[in-house]
């Protein structure tokens, strides 16, 4: 299961779903399904929320036993 | 929305296509009974709304999918490639994903509706001629039913 920090990182880049959505080309919804855990993302839009962050794609998104290490 | 509107005229116009077609079938079922002499007379009633319905729901269809088609061409993240029909959602990745996920469990749904209608078909030679709208509509059921069972399967998966 893959998990992420979009939500925590959104809120630190003071962005709304729909401002992420409109930097990554994709819908709101996608975002929302994402935060929520129940979509994984595919390498070009994990490699975008990256680039929009400003930080390692493996620091936005990790395996779930990776977090319990 | 758009799906719904999609599946819908598309689902008439199954249904209005079943209909010209019964009514076509019935008409020259008649004319074939009186010709080999089963029966002495018949009587006909030959109404035109059903060949209207069908050319509304076609032409409306039409104009909605070039209207979508336009619409889906105008959004700058939407996958193009991916659009085939018009019931497909090309919106994004995630959205071409789970249409991909609605068309498995239609296709599922469609492989074992035609394995049953298929064995009831069986039964044609006892009643086909008392019942002949029976292969038309469960013919036309066929692509409506999966139709509904894609429509069904997308909103679920999309509102996860």
């Amino acid at each position: 299961m893959l998990k992420n920090r979009v939500k925590e990182l959104r809120a630190r880049f003071n962005l709304t779903q729909g401002d992420l959505a409109e930097k990554t080309g994709v819908t709101r919804q996608t975002i929302v399904s994402l935060e929520k855990g129940s979509y994984t993302p595919s390498l070009l839009l994990a490699i975008n929320i990256a680039e929009v962050f400003g930080e390692p794609i493996e620091q936005i998104f990790y395996k779930e036993d990776d977090a319990t290490k | 929305m758009r799906m719904y509107i999609t599946v819908i005229l598309r689902c008439l116009l199954f249904a209005a296509m079943a209909l010209s077609v019964y009514d076509y079938v019935k008409i020259n079922q008649y004319f074939e009974l009186f010709g080999r002499g089963y029966i002495d007379e018949f009587s006909l009633y030959v109404t035109t709304w059903r060949g209207t319905f069908l050319s509304i729901v076609t032409i409306l269809l039409i104009i909605f999918n070039v209207i979508d088609f336009i619409v889906v061409k105008k959004k700058k993240n939407a996958l193009l490639k991916e659009y085939i029909l018009s019931e497909y959602d090309v919106s994004d990745e995630r959205a071409v994903e789970i249409t991909g996920k609605a068309v498995r469990y239609a296709f599922v749904f469609i492989i074992f509706y035609t394995i049953v209608l298929l064995a009831s078909y069986m039964f044609i030679p006892n009643y086909f001629l008392d019942y002949p709208w029976y292969p038309i509509f469960t013919t036309a059921s066929i692509p409506i039913l999966g139709l509904i069972i894609y429509l069904i399967t997308f909103k679920y998966f999309h509102a996860r």
